[in-house]
């Protein structure tokens, strides 16, 4: 079955004082692969700029908006409409030799290919901890132990809004088990890595209405190398298998490689910033 | 001990016989490239060498050729202290070192190529991926980008000493932004206005020649498509150390010399801001540190960076020299691989000798070091300009207790190499007023381009101007000498 979905992007800053010069880079757009296509991108902005579309250092296309006039407020609008196609995420040859597998996820050549998405950063390092948070069950295959972290992560953090931030470790998350998307997000990856699994952070929509967590805002969930299937998507502040709901921008290594929005601006005083997504979808 | 009585300025000169001291032989016989000049100096008494001293110390300040030092509390603006007494290097010892720091460069080039493409000297187990996966200067973003001619490492700054055996031993490759080349080609303009009467003797390869290999080095690297680029020098602007050599390399290469806020990005060109409006740059030359280069990329609060510059290379539309993510050969970690590295890509033997090297990281070699600490040099994998080094002989006994809890957590921060006994120059002292033994090491500087390479047959000899002091880099209170190297 195909979807198509219309995503609104919507962003709101107004700055107490005038900024004089100002960059803005979004990484809000969905990137084409072989389970979505983009369609169209129409981005609007309030303020007299031109914008551009450019790439970011991982290759995933940017927008960015450079202003030369003085302004208080600027509002930046980008709908973007997209076929998405259905997926059975079980959808594959389940592995036979798992031995095979866990050999694999040690061997140099693997470990070199996958380095980047392999290394703790700073936002996925675990705090010393008298004992390991989750271990893989060597007995099962590498898909089973990972769809079993899903459901470790989502039992262990409770999910909860306004408690973190995104520069917030992992020493807070496991302290206080509370958090949003890149906070389970970022658990899960520094799980896997810990595990030998390669895993990286993806940034993108959800589909709205179905009482998803994290649906109102950007989402954030993990991409896992499964040896012999490729790269899985896990959802775990929900529990689940990334789906035709799942709506993929970009990946990194953890929220800083995939932040929505960067800006560089120059001026002084606070800033207000809001921001909403809508996601919707005829089939 | 012995005195020497050769030359009158030499009366008080102590040469102490376990260090290689460069101008006087085992016998305190004056070596046979110095000879000459110590008939020429035989004149003079150190009265008279005081005052030529004097002159050259005043043309440097008059002509703002200063650097800053980095304290705890405040920045001061200081001259390179500059000694009148070259260093000589005859041509057949250059030719090896010539040979030597191009084999070097290449190499590294090579190897900064494959750890961002393919990484098979890591698959194939010559270096270990703790090399590239904990290294804070590898940048993921590199990853598959080919640099217009397949250049990394455009400039590199080789250090060499040569220890009491009379050989020469690399110490380390500055391949990110190595400075000092602006000293070289100062350096030679005061002695020559000192000592103008002792050049029609010596037949010395020229030094300033160097802007001009640059320049085609440059240009030899332009992005596709361009015809007449434009190249540009990039500074974190006048409060940056080496603000001078930026300013000096502008003039000297006939560029201009722009800061961040110069440059602006659009539609993944980068352009100029200029009186006539804005003018598109080819290539940058940067003197400002990855990570500073484009805040939309790396740090975001860099205000000496361009937004969008990142997007701008990557999309090959500019040149960056040295291209980003290039610090990842040039920590102390891979020095010590550098002869694996120079077998691995070129399939030759390493022509210049590498200082033995122990990993903390490794457990044999951490043993090790724990053990004879005092026998050792100890040093941070990640720290330039010398600083954090620490030498085990003259440390106290707490120090070295300090120093071994330091390593235990975190090995693989450190390294460690026996203490190598740089060799001695004789060095004009002020205080004493008179010639005395120091410790000099040499910095050679390579230019490789598309299809084009250039050694400058000169160096910035560095004096540590502290009596027995082995660290010779300027923020550490070091001085220079002029660099002569004779033709055949």
């Amino acid at each position: 079955m195909i979807y198509d979905y219309t995503i609104k992007y919507r962003s709101e800053n107004h700055y107490e004082t005038p900024v004089f010069e100002a960059y803005w880079q979004f990484l809000v757009t969905p990137e084409n692969n072989e389970t979505q296509e983009l369609i169209s991108e129409n981005i609007t902005t309030s303020v007299n700029a031109r914008i551009e579309s450019s790439i970011n250092g991982l290759g995933f296309n940017t927008s960015r908006i450079h202003c030369k006039k003085p302004f208080k407020d600027i509002i930046f609008e980008v709908t973007f409409k997209l076929t998405k196609k259905e997926i059975n995420p079980f959808d594959f040859t389940p592995s036979l030799d798992n031995a095979l597998d866990y050999k694999l996820l040690e061997s140099l050549l693997f470990r070199v290919e996958f380095e980047a998405y392999l290394k703790q950063t700073k936002l996925t390092t675990l705090p010393n901890l008298p004992e390991e948070l989750f271990l893989f069950d060597k007995r099962e295959s590498v898909f089973q132990n990972c769809l079993n972290l899903t459901h470790w992560i989502f039992d262990y953090v409770t999910f909860t809004t306004g408690v973190t931030t995104t520069e917030t470790t992992l020493n807070t998350i496991i302290q206080n088990k509370k958090g949003v998307c890149q906070d389970f997000t970022h658990l899960m990856c520094a799980i896997a890595r810990r595990n030998k699994v390669p895993a990286r952070y993806v940034s993108g929509y959800l589909h709205q209405g179905n009482g998803f967590f994290g649906d109102s805002q950007m989402h954030a969930w993990v991409e896992l190398y499964i040896p012999k299937v490729g790269w899985v998507g896990f959802d775990c502040t929900n529990n689940l298998l990334a789906n035709h709901n799942h709506i993929k921008v970009a990946h990194g290594k953890d929220y800083d490689d995939c932040p929505p929005l960067k800006g560089i601006v120059y001026s002084s005083g606070n800033n207000f910033t809001k921001y909403t997504v809508e996601v919707t979808h005829q089939q | 001990m012995t005195k020497n009585t050769l030359n009158p300025i030499f009366s008080s000169y102590d040469k102490i016989q376990s260090l290689y001291d460069e101008i006087f032989d085992e016998n305190s016989d004056v070596r046979e490239v110095y000879k000459k000049l110590f008939e020429l100096y035989s004149g003079l008494s150190i009265d008279d060498y005081g005052n030529l001293n004097e002159m050259a110390k005043a043309s440097f300040f008059n002509q703002g050729i200063t650097f800053q030092v980095y304290s705890d509390t405040k920045a001061q603006e200081k001259i390179f202290p500059f000694d009148l007494f070259p260093r000589i290097i005859d041509h057949d010892e250059w030719d090896t070192i010539e040979k030597g720091v191009l084999q070097r460069s290449k190499a590294l080039n090579l190897f900064l190529h494959d750890v961002y493409h393919d990484k098979k000297i890591i698959k194939d187990g010559i270096v270990p991926i703790e090399m590239i996966s904990s290294s804070s200067n590898y940048l993921q973003s590199m990853m598959d980008i080919d640099p217009p001619g397949g250049i990394y490492n455009h400039i590199s700054g080789t250090d060499l000493i040569k220890h009491s055996d009379g050989k020469y031993y690399v110490l380390e490759d500055n391949i990110r932004c190595p400075s000092g080349v602006s000293y070289v080609m100062c350096n030679r303009g005061a002695l020559k206005k000192a000592l103008f009467g002792v050049f029609n003797h010596y037949d010395i390869h020229s030094v300033t020649d160097y802007a001009e290999n640059l320049l085609e080095i440059l240009e030899s690297v332009k992005p596709h498509g361009v015809d007449v680029p434009t190249a540009v020098v990039i500074t974190p602007g006048i409060y940056n150390s080496a603000y001078y050599e930026h300013s000096y390399l502008a003039k000297t290469i006939g560029i201009e010399l722009v800061e961040g806020r110069d440059l602006f990005v659009e539609n993944d060109f980068v352009y100029m801001k200029t009186i006539l409006g804005s003018k598109r740059v080819d290539i940058i030359y940067r003197r400002i540190d990855d990570t500073f280069l484009d805040p939309l990329e790396f740090k975001q609060d860099s205000a000496i960076g361009v937004p969008g510059l990142f997007a701008a290379y990557k999309k090959g539309n500019v040149t960056i020299v040295n291209a980003p993510g290039t610090g990842v050969a040039d920590d102390k970690a891979i020095y010590t691989y550098m002869p694996e590295i120079i077998r691995y890509y070129l399939g030759e033997e390493p022509i210049l000798n590498n200082v033995h090297t122990y990993h903390c990281s490794k457990e044999d070699d951490l043993k090790y070091v724990l053990e004879n600490v005092n026998e050792l040099v100890v040093k941070p994998v990640d720290e330039a300009g010398g600083y954090g080094i620490s030498i085990g002989n003259r440390l106290t006994k707490e120090e070295i207790e300090t120093l071994k809890e330091t390593i235990k957590k975190e090995p693989r921060k450190y390294i460690a190499q026996p203490i190598m006994s740089l060799s001695v120059h004789a060095t004009y002292i002020e205080d004493t007023n008179s010639f005395e033994q120091r410790h000099v090491d040499l910095r050679t500087f390579t230019l490789l381009g598309n299809q084009k390479d250039f050694v400058l047959r000169g160096g910035l000899t560095r004096v540590a101007l502290k009596k027995g002091n082995l660290i010779v880099n300027s923020s550490q209170g070091g001085g220079s000498k002029d660099t002569w190297i004779l033709k055949k």
